[in-house]
């Protein structure tokens, strides 16, 4: 069943997901804080007719929710064209089941754009594609420069125990190093979006 | 013939909150499989995992089966494995 505009307002607006969130709150105001937002997209956002509607699907424990709805909410707060609505997946799977990746998984965030009309204009799920693949060229880099590592493949619970830390520490300095590429990559891909309401 | 203990490893990701899981899986198997364990590991991890592994057989994959494994189905993957006995 199509989202309807009264399912749409009962959503949580951006501050009150962040007042609800049980984890993860100060790693989201920190990306929030740190989301560069060029002029050029700003522009973009601000030069929209009239604000558009974006549901929101999340989550407080998902790590893609916590790097990139941060930059939805900037955009939303800098442009005042943006109106959020987020709804806990969790306890709104009949809306997930409407915008599953691939049709068939329930990744988080979704952001779903619509128009004046409650059209929809466009949706992104998780994480910019560039970004799954830029990460995934990494991590096969590195399992071939630690051999100790095994493959990508190997199962995490088959590494000796310091090969498993140093491995959390690389994905950890690779989120850290990815975050800015990776901000501005949601924001082109939201800008896509949004310029089809032009 | 003696049971002889297993090691379990429950691989789950910290990042997702599976922590509540992980303590639920964990107290149910030190509460009924007792000296056929030979030790818990619980290893915190990312990128959606809960894995379950018992005496290196892999009982449970978040990815390959989908959701978490009833405790008591790891529990009889304890008793079946620390018994000597292949696949059900």
């Amino acid at each position: 069943m199509a989202v309807t505009r009264e399912r749409f307002a009962s959503g949580l607006t951006f501050e009150q997901y962040k007042q609800q969130m049980t984890r993860n709150r100060e790693r989201f105001e920190q990306n929030e804080r740190e989301v560069q937002i060029k002029p050029p997209d700003l522009a973009a956002f601000q030069a929209l007719p009239q604000p558009l509607d974006v549901l929101v699907l999340a989550e407080d424990w998902c790590g893609d929710v916590i790097a990139n709805l941060p930059v939805l909410g900037r955009l939303a707060q800098e442009s005042g064209k943006l109106n959020v609505r987020v709804f806990l997946r969790d306890q709104n799977l009949d809306l997930m089941d409407q915008y599953l990746k691939e049709g068939k998984y329930r990744s988080i965030p979704a952001f779903v754009f619509f128009d004046r009309y409650f059209n929809e204009l466009g949706r992104f799920i998780e994480r910019p594609d560039d970004i799954s693949r830029l990460r995934e060229r990494k991590r096969r880099e590195l399992y071939g420069q630690h051999p100790e590592y095994g493959s990508p493949e190997t199962p995490i619970d088959q590494l000796p125990e310091e090969a498993r830390a140093g491995l959390m520490q690389w994905m950890a300095s690779l989120r850290e190093e990815l975050k800015p590429s990776q901000d501005q990559a949601v924001i082109r891909d939201l800008r896509a979006i949004v310029e089809r309401a032009k | 013939m003696a049971r002889r203990p297993v090691k379990v490893t429950i691989t789950y990701c910290a990042e997702c909150g599976y922590e509540r899981q992980t303590l639920a899986l964990t107290e149910a198997l030190l509460l009924a499989c007792g000296h056929e364990l030979s030790g818990v590991e619980l290893i915190p991890w990312v990128e959606g995992s809960f894995e379950v592994v018992v005496g290196g057989e892999r009982v449970h994959s978040m990815y390959r089966d989908g959701g978490f494994p009833e405790p008591a189905n790891v529990v009889a993957a304890v008793h079946r494995i620390a018994g000597g006995e292949g696949l059900p």
